[in-house]
């Protein structure tokens, strides 16, 4: 009995193929979700994929032309505007206000739906606002004129309106554009544990992968108003369907500490080389990556290797569908790799080689760049690091370096010095260094393992 | 501040309102009876409130009518009276009927007008004033009612001109609204072109004043005027929630669509029927819920009875001024001056001066 009372509270929202329209254009079509009190679902979407229009038809703020939206298996077009109230709160977008209300009015303002006409305020009105204004920590602004708040604080009043309804369903439209990064995760922890204990639905439009992936168990992704990918966030939050949605590469892995999901976009990829030159690298622990990324984009053919599986150039070459003349991790290059890798240096048009620290392991490198030369192909060796401090062999790396210089290999200081020789624009160089950066940032557990080793 | 003294403060606020109301009434009472005073026959005090209570049953039988003149009565009783009644009846409506559009707009530019309701009653009035017809329309004149017609028409014409859909949406009116009302007043332009010897009629009409009201006039306009104050009264937190846009508001529990029409048709109703007697009084109604809104806040439960009563005595006391400042011109006009004009003399500087003091909480 007890359970099933429980079972009987608990409150669903069904959406069954709804189809929105402005004038003749369609911004919603066939979309259903189905979800029910404790779900927090994630709206994702570029601007324009309908998020804002699926949301206005669950407030029943649009009429969708096709399809049907039950609240509790209720039609909710077919209920009063009160009724819903009760159930359902919403955060806006925009929270401008006509008159200069003082924050406590406007808390009070989200019981509207639970007092009658002629009722003023009760005691309860009163309790119900104090607890949310403590929750979402404003009670001390209670008797300011909202236009004297800043912007976080007027969103916090907002928010603590909607929580004033003590709705069952909330919908969150961008509900952090005003908000800095702890008021943030402030805001999302609270409704997050509101919809755990309190059983909320909630509903949010996320323009940030990384807050979506936070707070969200499930999520659904839109594109020109239908659903592309709908499920759990794993399911839903894939670089694939990224890639499908917003055109945009990313790299998407499970956070070591907070173990969410985290997504890095990367800045949109040129689609097909447009140069005939093609560029063999020569690298290792990340000191190629952002340099992989950047000759991409110059149009350029990159290839690279050998690099160790799991390594991270190894990590960003798969990343950005390079081939590479791959060994197993942490081991030494054998024959076959070498010989791989060789034939990939002589199908090249330069060979860059990077200053990357040099061990047993990968000494054969070095004798790849030196086969290089001997093809005649341009060798370019950037020793941003000087030698002696990667040279992990006891002077060998530094002599077979040493010969490469007497052989007629380009020395250059730097990535930079190097693109500017291969004349990359300015503009490109400096993104080109936030990339890295961003990557390297990115990367770092994976080298934080190899150092351990 | 504590807790408890926030809880209090504003527990304590709804006393305070009904104070605020009551000293309110009081005030208007007193103007009221002062008012009574004001005029070119000189009636003596006791004289007033002696006539005033003779017409209060119970009272009369302690007071002696012997030392009352009935001419000093008949003064006090069917023109000064009547004439008071009507600025206080006046006053109200249009300052009641700026705090609903102001509310509903979400826009301070609008005021009692902005459906093109005067627009309305003035082509009305000129039609009817240029027609010379003395009809009597259960005792009115045509002039009132021909008014009072031409507003709500113009009404209903701007409501439905911006209609889509089911929706009316606010930009939408207030643009038809200004449309209509230059179309309007073209139309009154051009009556007065042909008007001739009626032109200074219509220009007058136009200015706004009640200097020559009867007890019939008030008795016509008055159920208009209490039922719509009273009946928008009971939307008063639907117009709070309003404030908060229109989106907000549903998804508060408004319905929003019915709210604003309900309110916009009984703010057209009560605007009409003050106009139809008094003709256009600019000022009460755009700059009255202002300057009560600067002073009591933004809470539509208490700025609307607060506005409403402060309008009366604002008008009430603009018709006084109007008497007493063309007693000294009785012989080089026959007319006295319109308390349309006065409305706009005296209160917009002192508007200006409020505005000035109390600019930095009032920049939304």
């Amino acid at each position: 009995m007890q359970h099933e009372r429980v079972v009987a509270n608990l409150v669903f929202l069904n959406v069954d193929g709804v189809e929105c329209r402005y004038g003749s254009v369609k911004v919603l079509e066939d979309v259903s979700l189905s979800v029910k009190g404790g779900d927090f679902v994630g709206i994702l979407g570029p601007n324009g994929s309908g998020k804002t229009t699926l949301l206005k038809s669950i407030s029943r703020s649009l009429k969708p032309h096709k399809g049907t939206i039950l609240l509790n298996e209720a039609d909710i077009y077919s209920l009063k505007s009160v009724d819903v109230a009760k159930q359902m709160a919403v955060v806006p977008q925009d929270t401008s206000i006509g008159f200069n209300f003082a924050a406590l009015d406007i808390v009070l303002m989200g019981r509207n739906p639970h007092m009658k006409r002629f009722q003023m305020e009760s005691e309860k009105d009163m309790a119900v606002a104090r607890k949310v204004m403590n929750l979402t920590n404003i009670w001390h602004l209670a008797e300011r004129p909202i236009n004297e708040l800043s912007g976080g604080e007027k969103q916090r009043v907002i928010i603590a309106r909607a929580l004033a309804q003590e709705p069952k369903i909330l919908l969150l439209d961008e509900p952090l554009t005003h908000l800095d990064i702890v008021n943030q995760l402030e805001i999302m922890d609270l409704i997050k544990d509101l919809c755990v204990k309190e059983k909320l639905i909630v509903l949010a439009v996320f323009h940030d992968f990384n807050l979506a992936a936070r707070y969200c168990k499930s999520a659904i992704m839109l594109k020109d108003g239908k659903i592309f990918s709908a499920g759990s966030l794993a399911e839903v939050l894939t670089s694939e369907n990224i890639k499908g949605v917003f055109n945009v590469d990313a790299i998407v892995n499970k956070h070591l500490v907070t173990n969410s999901i985290f997504v890095i976009p990367l800045s949109p990829q040129k689609a097909c080389p447009s140069r005939e030159c093609s560029i063999h690298l020569i690298c290792g622990a990340g000191t190629g990556a952002s340099l992989m990324k950047i000759l991409l984009d110059e149009g350029y053919c990159v290839t690279a290797g050998v690099l160790n599986v799991l390594d991270t150039d190894f990590e960003t070459a798969q990343f950005l569908k390079i081939p590479v003349a791959t060994e197993a991790p942490f081991s030494s290059i054998t024959e076959k790799t070498h010989k791989a890798n060789l034939t990939m240096i002589s199908k090249a048009g330069i060979v860059v080689l990077t200053s990357v620290p040099f061990g047993y392991a990968n000494l054969q490198n070095l004798e790849a760049a030196l086969d290089a030369l001997e093809r005649e192909i341009p060798l370019f060796v950037i020793e941003e690091v000087p030698v002696e401090k990667r040279d992990f062999t006891g002077g060998k790396a530094k002599a077979l370096l040493t010969e490469l210089k007497s052989k007629g290999a380009m020395f250059v200081k730097s990535q930079n010095e190097l693109l500017s020789i291969l004349n990359v624009s300015g503009e490109k160089l400096k993104t080109a260094r936030e990339e890295r950066a961003k990557l390297l940032d990115h990367l770092k557990p994976v080298k934080f393992i190899k150092k351990i080793k | 501040m504590s807790t408890d003294e926030v809880e209090s403060t504003f527990f304590r606020r709804t006393s305070r309102w009904k104070l605020i109301v009551l000293l309110l009434v009081l005030a208007l009472i007193i103007t009221v009876i002062v008012s009574l005073n004001v005029g070119y026959a000189q009636i003596p005090f006791p004289d007033i409130l002696g006539i005033l209570g003779k017409q209060i049953p119970f009272l009369d039988r302690f007071i002696d009518s012997s030392l009352i003149s009935s001419q000093n009565e008949a003064i006090v009783l069917e023109v000064r009276l009547p004439r008071i009644i009507a600025g206080v009846l006046i006053g109200a409506a249009l300052a009641a009927a700026g705090v609903l559009y102001q509310g509903v707009f979400k826009n301070p530019m609008a005021d009692s007008y902005v459906l093109g309701v005067s627009a309305g009653a003035a082509v009305g009035a000129s039609v009817s004033i240029l027609s010379g017809i003395g009809f009597v329309f259960f005792e009115l004149r045509l002039v009132q009612v021909a008014a009072f017609i031409g507003a709500l028409s113009a009404m209903f014409l701007v409501y439905n001109l911006s209609r889509v859909g089911s929706r009316v949406p606010v930009t939408t009116l207030l643009l038809c609204g200004i449309a209509v009302n230059f179309f309007l007043f073209a139309v009154v332009g051009l009556l007065e072109i042909i008007a001739a010897n009626r032109l200074h009629d219509i220009v007058f009409w136009l200015m706004g004043g009640y200097s020559n009201v009867y007890w019939k006039d008030i008795w016509a306009i008055l159920p208009f005027i209490i039922i719509g104050i009273v009946t928008a009264y009971f939307y008063a937190r639907d117009l709070n929630l309003l404030a908060m846009g229109e989106e907000t508001a549903h998804h508060l529990g408004v319905n929003v669509e019915r709210s604003k029409q309900i309110l916009l048709v009984l703010a057209s109703l009560i605007t009409a029927a003050a106009v139809s007697v008094c003709g256009l009084i600019g000022f009460v109604g755009l700059m009255i819920p202002h300057l009560t809104r600067l002073v009591i806040g933004p809470d539509h439960r208490i700025l609307l009875p607060t506005s409403t009563i402060i309008g009366a005595i604002f008008l009430v006391l603009c018709d006084d001024l109007a008497r007493v400042l063309s007693t000294p011109f009785v012989s080089v006009s026959t007319r006295e001056w319109p308390v349309g004009i006065i409305t706009m003399l005296f209160g917009a500087p002192f508007f200006i001066f409020l505005l000035k003091k109390k600019k930095q909480s009032y920049a939304a």
